[in-house]
């Protein structure tokens, strides 16, 4: 998972949060209002239509035209209102329900009034690309394929654009024999309009063809449980979009009427049979969705024969790639069954599983089962409580993974360690030691010849012996110092601040003595951190502060340098957290580059 | 003739302390080398008596130092004598196997030491 929040959720929630809050509900209650307006306006809007293709003087089989007009036109109105109440912020109701109201104008090409005529002669072709819309977007309401966009927006583009130059070139359609005047007409070209019509109508068939291969695929790729409740509408879709593929086809290339309306009233029958499907659909789904959760349920309640949570939410999802990850308590960090850190994979679906406002755990699945947010949260909650526990076993399994890294740390911390002490003893004060016998030799040889060279010879010897001495308190200070064990924290941090290059503030220190194994990191904390400002950070001052936090020492140092520190940038660093880790605390590196650098450590300590 | 003698260290206290000490003591210091490479271009070049050779260099092994300085042909090849700070038993058979005429212990070395291991 990325740094900061993860990008962890996948094509999530569409249809909101899964608890209504009030304001939900006031805005749930609006909703309710408009439905009930655009269900009335829809069923007027019919009814005007209706009646306006009934008092037509040209429109021949006046009957089959209002009946086609109504039936289907009300059938999308009313399913796309159920869908609407079902599933308010999901765009399939709405889609529905334009699909209706471009049908009702539409209608009124059969009308007598020119500008009527007009409008419903220009509208025509977009309730088709309407059905495409929705099929494509069903069932999440979204659009979300590169591809399936593309199909989407040629759709439009064919039936707008071809639509409206074929309105501007043909003032009287052939088809219209006695209708009222193309107001919209600017020159009278038959030949044209019809050559634009033949090609817009051929590309619609290619577009409508494209669509119905696209759902073919998505049903592929849905899981078993999904494809119940995807079944009745990419069927009767994908056969609305055969039919209508055939019936443009037919139109151009075939002077048969019967044919064309034979197949023109396949295609309506299966376009008037898409909102039922669509009702078809929510139903059964919502029976596969009791069904998946109930089975799932069921699995968990069988103590005898307790299986893998995982396994059991992935035989009820029909999704046998499913993955559990769990998020670790009070960290930005999630981790899998075994407590192994883990990432969100880009193509697959996230849903997270909430447990009193927090995230405890996510299902990694199939990205199609995206599609379907309300069967995933259904899922997520009948789990949560299950999930709690394999949540505390990933949690446990991840604490002992970096105990067992941190102590692996420590030991190859404490032979790197111990091998620079053999070598800062070896090039320092036994070189400084070898020296000093040396010269003693050769004082001891010249004392008798030359008393004055072997008394500067004794003189360099003394010097080389406060060298070493020196040398020697440098590294027993390295390996544990004196004046934190004799005199506490406050005196070995006042001693690093004061034999520090680089000026360095102190904060007053806790009067209590903290626990010893607890000083000793802070004091360490310090020390590297301090060592860390005079090396690199190119800093002109710094500041330490320790101070007892809710049963935690907490120990800061701070520079105003160049920044850029990092915790796996280095061995210092890195052991740093290695031996707070040890103490069960936390090392925290705040460092943006031209910004300075916050070393902050969080041990807990019982009180002393 | 004094005996001449190169001095191989990587500490230039032990190097400056060592060379007033042999040349009080009567040696010819003809050079210094402060690591394994140089002080096989110096033995080659200076062709001194004798190589005082510290074991721990900070490129090539002393061991391996004392082996191409003693198994050099043609010309005379100098005597090799190792020295260190640690002490001799860390070192095990490596310095009879390395060519070299012996082991002085860094604080014991003076030119007494030194002329009972050349013979």
């Amino acid at each position: 998972m990325t740094p900061g929040r993860p990008q962890l959720w996948l094509g999530l929630d569409p249809d909101g949060p899964p608890f209504e809050c009030p304001a939900g509900r006031v805005a749930g209650l609006a909703r309710s209002r408009w439905r009930w307006l655009v269900g009335a306006a829809g069923v007027a809007a019919g009814v005007v239509v209706a009646l306006l293709v009934a008092a037509s003087d040209w429109a021949d089989d006046k009957a089959i035209i209002i009946v086609e007009l109504l039936l289907i036109g009300w059938s999308f109105l009313g399913a796309g209102l159920f869908a609407w109440r079902r599933r308010p912020a999901n765009r399939v109701g709405p889609l529905m329900v334009a699909v209706a109201a471009a049908w009702f104008v539409a209608g009124l090409t059969s009308s007598d009034v020119a500008v009527l005529f007009t409008v419903g002669y220009l509208v025509s072709p977009i309730p088709y690309a309407l059905v495409v819309h929705l099929l494509l977007a069903y069932p999440s309401g979204r659009v979300q394929a590169p591809l399936a966009r593309a199909v989407l927006a040629a759709a439009y583009l064919v039936a707008g654009v071809g639509s409206l130059l074929v309105v501007l070139t043909n003032p009287h359609p052939p088809w219209a024999d006695g209708a009222p005047a193309n107001l919209l007409a600017v020159v009278d070209a038959p030949g044209v309009a019809a050559a634009i019509e033949t090609t817009a109508t051929l590309l619609g068939a290619v577009i409508v063809l494209a669509a119905g291969a696209l759902l073919v695929r998505r049903w592929r790729r849905a899981t078993p449980l999904q494809r119940k409740g995807l079944a009745p509408v990419l069927l009767t879709g994908a056969l609305f979009l055969a039919f209508l593929a055939i019936t443009l086809t037919v139109d151009e290339i075939s002077s048969s009427r019967a044919l064309e309306g034979g197949f023109g009233a396949l295609a309506a029958l299966f376009m008037l049979a898409v909102p039922y499907a669509y009702v078809a659909g929510v139903v059964g789904s919502g029976y596969s969705r009791a069904r998946a959760v109930g089975s799932l349920v069921d699995r968990m309640n069988q103590a005898a024969n307790r299986e893998s949570l995982r396994d059991a939410m992935a035989e009820s999802l029909g999704d046998p790639s499913l993955e559990l990850v769990f998020k670790r308590r009070g960290r930005d960090e999630w981790v899998d069954a075994e407590g192994r850190r883990c990432t969100a994979p880009c193509d697959r679906g996230v849903t997270e599983i909430l447990r009193d406002g927090e995230p405890i755990a996510a299902i990694v699945h199939r990205a199609s089962l995206g599609d379907d947010p309300q069967l995933m949260r259904s899922v997520g909650s009948a789990a949560a409580l299950a999930l709690e526990n394999d949540r505390l076993q990933a949690e446990l399994r991840a604490r002992v993974a970096e105990l067992q890294e941190s102590r692996a740390n420590i030991l190859a911390i404490g032979l790197a360690e111990r091998r620079r002490l053999e070598r800062d003893l070896h090039d320092g004060a036994q070189q400084r030691l070898v020296a000093l016998s040396l010269q003693v030799n050769l004082a001891r040889a010249k004392l008798d010849d030359d008393p004055a060279t072997a008394a500067s010879l004794l003189d360099s010897a003394r010097e080389e012996l406060r060298q070493a001495l020196g040398e020697l308190r440098e590294l027993a200070r390295g390996i544990h110092p004196a004046v934190l064990t004799d005199r506490g924290l406050e005196a070995a941090v006042g001693a690093l601040a004061d034999r520090s290059p680089v000026p360095v503030t102190v904060q007053p220190l806790p009067e209590d003595r903290l626990p010893p194994e607890v000083e000793a990191v802070a004091y360490f904390v310090v020390a590297e951190s301090l060592t860390n400002v005079v090396k690199y950070a190119h800093a002109h001052e710094a500041s330490v502060s320790v101070e007892r936090v809710n049963g935690h020492a907490i120990v800061e140092v701070r520079d105003d340098g160049i920044g850029g520190a990092d915790v796996g940038g280095g061995t210092g660093l890195r052991g740093l957290a290695d031996r707070v880790a040890a103490l069960d605390g936390k090392l925290e590196v705040v460092s943006p580059t031209g910004e300075g650098t916050v070393v902050r450590a969080a041990i807990p300590c019982a009180s002393s | 003739m004094a005996v001449s003698v190169l001095i191989v260290d990587d500490h230039p206290s032990f190097r400056a302390t060592a060379r007033l000490l042999l040349e009080v003591e009567g040696y010819d210091v003809v050079g210094e080398a402060k690591d394994g490479a140089e002080a096989i271009r110096q033995a080659a070049a200076l062709c001194p008596d004798l190589v005082l050779l510290d074991v721990n260099l900070p490129d090539i092994d002393g061991f391996a130092v004392a082996s191409r300085i003693t198994a050099a042909n043609g010309g005379a090849v100098p005597a090799v004598i190792l020295t260190s700070s640690r002490d001799p038993s860390d070192f095990g058979s490596q310095v009879a196997r390395s060519g070299a005429r012996g082991f002085i212990p860094k604080a014991d070395l003076s030119g007494d030491t030194l002329a009972a291991l050349l013979g």
